[in-house]
């Protein structure tokens, strides 16, 4: 009696298990699509905060509906990558970030195996000379602003210093110490570059601080300016690791 | 015996085959459109349904959640605690909102605005007007919940028929000035044609269509006016094609219609409530009596209703604090000091920089607005035979001044080595010699989460029921109504509006009219022109300018409806919900005793969560929701930022 009741779950377990076997009739996606993008000022990557801002893709070849935009996070490094998605063609169109909208979507771009697509933005602005100096366990970090195109340019909002235990470093996801004694440091402006810093390409230098840190511990510091844009991203300064002294 | 069988079962088939003669009987139990548009109480039970669905952001409003929640925790995931105007822990600020998209109930409307004209000759002409109005009051309503969330919708009108081709049913999004175009003319005839009869309270009749449109036109026209200042017009296609935004060219048209509905509700009988002596009692009894001449439109709740159909709630039982006050979980929402401080407050710190030190903690109270104390409780308020008390804890001594304490980081000096003592509930300190309780027995306890912990110094009054026994303060046990419009709104919209169209000592003389109720010191402030662009709350840096009179308006609604669930609605339109969610990290007002003088201090402090309160700029509007884009091409494009 006992065998035949071990034997019945057994079998209905074989059953169950059997009956899940047929592999899906569609494909895993697998097409992979990567690159960078590009600060046109310094041809190198734009500086960029992880998760900031992303790339919209619409794949063109779903033809059923309008379809709705994917999103591809753009990375710290200024690249992005992504290799789930379906063989397919694409728009691709760099959205959000703090640069001058890109207009011209990239039409067309056909996903299958690997692909390498590179963006080249106008960053709104150059944080230049960045330096960080401390003052026992006190932070102070300065920069200066360039505008390279002022006309039309949106109203300067804010400078805010970004400090964080990793090397992952800016208002991205996670990637700041987020309390008062810092935010409350942040240069408020929201004036235009005309009536902030006048005719000048490049401003002043800008001092934040005193920023309270701890004694023995290591930073990843850098600064962060925004204009008042739709989506008011940031420009950042390159990230540069502070050492407090025990 | 075989002629009998056959005779029974000839005389059993006739007998069934009789009854199947008619087959197509109307249903007993089912009331259809003669019964319900044919008389004026059926017409009453169609509207019912609707009005339990409108879009009021009530006690079961659930800030991220929707309508008529029906869930026990709604208080506390209120929209007050979502956008900041509460310290509370729960929610914070979700740009997509819940996907509200109430064609269903516009189909009713339009079902009956379709249909009842075949019914006229059932009733008076005055009768037939007087409905027709209110279903287009109703209607207009369905849309305002819409056009706040999502700009510009599809305006339907009629009765769409299911089978018709995908070309006639996919409907296209109409711009946002058409939108809220079709609110003011479904509200001028809603005026136009109901009449000023204000004995159902829970009814709307010419007066409350008024007071809508007094809301809906003033959110119209700061959109119209501030959504340049967003800069969305750059990237944005439902900008570009008027879906999501107005020009400020179109400002006026809208503040105009508000001030007029405002006068017309003042040709109603309202009148702002002045019941009572006492300014404080006065304040808070508004809200609770029923009768209040200056009630316009009541949402009514009935604990003897049954369960299920959203017609309790818990307000007293999630705003009080347990076991004192509630026999439920108790408080979770306080009053934050950014706000306190927008009303007359007396000086807790002195010009030397040094704490005023006071012989009680309840002298806080002396000298604050009676309109503030009508809204919060402080210590020393009573409540349900019990006494408010709330203290953070005890400073050993207390030698410097105010901004020592570093914001209230235990790394400050003068916080540290054991001269600021704080505790759990109920924890002592014996200092020489003598044995004191740490903290007060309503907060701020160090060993407890947000519950029954005032975070700062006051817990809301607003609304709270006085006269029930702690007992009896549970779930689903309030019956309080919600009042949806009243007289100090409209003023205020109206003040806003003038203010806007340059009229500005018109203005004040409605902000005067509240400011004499509340009881505040000054009355009528005079009218300062100068730019600024700092705002109050949070010192936020708008990203356009305003004059400084313009932002005391601003301030006056915070401070007289404070709340009431109109603040988020008013910095999503005055687009400024972005920069003053920047970061706001509230302060709170946090009492002291100084041991060695036996007095007590009040210090502004931030809160000891980090909790702090974002919005980016996606908040202004709602995605059309994603399913209906999925059936539904032609609602693209999508809102900006999404």
């Amino acid at each position: 009696m006992k065998k035949l009741i071990i034997y019945s779950i057994l079998g209905v377990m074989l059953l169950s298990v059997t009956s899940c076997y047929k592999a899906d009739n569609w494909d895993a996606p697998s097409a992979r699509i990567h690159g960078r993008v590009i600060d046109s000022y310094t041809g190198e990557n734009l500086l960029s905060s992880q998760n900031d801002w992303s790339i919209r893709i619409w794949e063109r070849s779903w033809t059923a509906s309008e379809p709705t935009n994917q999103n591809l996070p753009v990375k710290q490094d200024g690249s992005y990558n992504n290799s789930k998605l379906f063989a397919g063609t694409y728009d691709m169109l760099p959205y959000g970030g703090p640069f001058w909208p890109v207009t011209d979507t990239v039409k067309n771009v056909t996903l299958n195996g690997t692909t390498e697509q590179e963006f080249t933005v106008t960053p709104y602005l150059q944080l230049l000379d960045f330096e960080t100096h401390l003052e026992g366990t006190n932070l102070f970090m300065s920069c200066r602003l360039k505008a390279p195109i002022r006309t039309g340019l949106p109203n300067l909002v804010e400078i805010k210093p970004f400090l964080s235990l990793t090397t992952f470093c800016g208002a991205g996801a996670n990637s700041n110490i987020d309390i008062g004694e810092y935010s409350n440091k942040r240069i408020q402006i929201n004036k235009s570059w005309q009536d902030e810093v006048g005719d000048s390409e490049t401003s002043n230098v800008y001092t934040i601080g005193p920023l309270p840190v701890k004694a023995g511990y290591t930073y990843y510091v850098r600064l962060g300016a925004n204009v008042n844009d739709a989506n008011r991203k940031y420009n950042y300064t390159e990230i540069v690791r502070v050492d407090v002294p025990r | 015996m075989k002629k009998r069988l056959l005779a029974y079962i000839a005389l059993l088939g006739a007998l069934v085959f009789s009854q199947c003669r008619q087959l197509d009987l109307e249903p007993k139990g089912i009331m259809g459109e003669p019964e319900l548009f044919g008389t004026e109480y059926g017409v009453k039970m169609y509207f019912t349904g609707l009005y339990n669905w409108l879009p009021i952001e009530d006690f079961q409003y659930y800030a991220n959640d929707g309508y008529r929640k029906n869930d026990w925790g709604t208080e506390k995931n209120s929209q007050g605690a979502m956008s900041g105007e509460y310290f509370n822990t729960w929610i914070s600020v979700d740009n997509d909102g819940f996907g509200y998209w109430p064609y269903d109930r516009i189909r009713e409307v339009n079902n009956f605005i379709q249909s009842f004209p075949n019914y006229k000759d059932k009733f008076p002409d005055e009768t037939f007007n007087k409905l027709m109005g209110e279903a287009h009051f109703l209607r207009a309503y369905f849309y305002f919940g819409m056009a706040k969330r999502y700009g510009g919708v599809p305006i339907v009108t009629e009765v769409q028929d299911p089978l018709a081709s995908s070309e006639v049913l996919n409907v296209s999004r109409n711009t946002e000035y058409d939108t809220w175009k079709f609110i003011h003319d479904d509200l001028q005839f809603a005026i136009d044609n109901m009449l000023s009869d204000t004995k159902e309270t829970g009814r709307a009749n010419k007066y409350v269509a008024a007071a809508l449109m007094s809301r809906a036109m003033l959110y119209a026209g700061s959109v119209a006016k501030y959504t340049e200042s967003l800069g969305f017009k750059a990237t944005e296609l439902a900008t570009q094609q008027g879906l999501a935004g107005m020009e400020p060219s179109q400002a006026n048209e809208f503040f105009e219609y508000a001030v007029a509905a405002g006068k017309v509700v003042e040709t109603g009988p309202y009148s702002l409530y002045n019941k009572l002596e006492d300014k404080a009692t006065n304040f808070a009894r508004l809200f609770l009596d029923d009768s209040s001449p200056e009630t316009i439109f009541l949402k009514e709740y009935n604990r003897n209703s049954p369960r299920g159909n959203a017609l309790q709630h818990n307000y007293d039982a999630l705003m009080s604090p347990a076991p004192d006050m509630s026999s439920f979980v108790g408080a979770e929402s306080f009053v934050p000091l950014d706000f306190m401080e927008l009303y007359d407050m007396p000086a807790y710190t002195n010009p030397d920089g040094t704490p005023v030190r006071f012989d009680s903690r309840g002298d806080i109270r002396d000298g604050m607005e009676p309109r503030a104390r009508g809204t919060m409780y402080l210590d020393g308020d009573e409540l349900r035979g019990k006494t408010f008390s709330i203290q953070r804890g005890i400073y050993r001594t207390f030698d410097g001044v105010a901004t020592d304490i570093q914001r209230g980081v235990n790394s400050a000096p003068i916080n540290s080595n054991g001269n600021r003592i704080l505790g759990g509930k109920g924890w002592t300190t014996e200092i020489n010699g003598v044995t004191y309780t740490i903290t007060g027995a309503h907060g701020n306890f160090e060993d407890q989460g947000g519950e029954n912990n005032a975070f700062g110094s006051a817990f809301i009054r607003k609304y709270i029921n006085p006269d029930m026994a702690t007992a009896d303060v549970r779930d689903w046990r309030s019956d309080q109504s919600w009042v949806v419009f009243r007289l100090g709104e409209v003023y205020l919209n109206t003040a806003e509006a003038l203010y806007e169209l340059g009229k500005r000592e018109e203005a004040f003389d409605y902000i005067a009219k509240i400011r004499e109720r509340a009881g505040a010191k000054v009355v009528r402030p005079a009218i300062d022109m100068t730019m600024t662009n700092i705002g109050s709350i949070n010192k936020a840096n708008y990203t356009y300018s305003l004059e400084k009179s313009l932002q005391f308006i601003r301030d006056e609604r915070a401070r007289e409806l404070y709340a009431e669930n109109h603040w988020w609605w008013d910095i999503r339109r005055w687009r400024t919900a972005d920069q003053i969610l920047n970061n706001f990290r509230q302060r709170l007002l946090s009492c002291y005793y100084v041991a060695d003088e036996g007095k007590y201090i009040y210090l502004d402090e931030d809160n000891r969560f980090n909790r702090q309160w974002n919005a980016s700029k996606s908040c202004y509007y709602e995605p059309i929701p994603w399913g209906e884009i999925g059936k539904n091409n032609n609602l693209l494009p999508q809102n900006p930022l999404y």
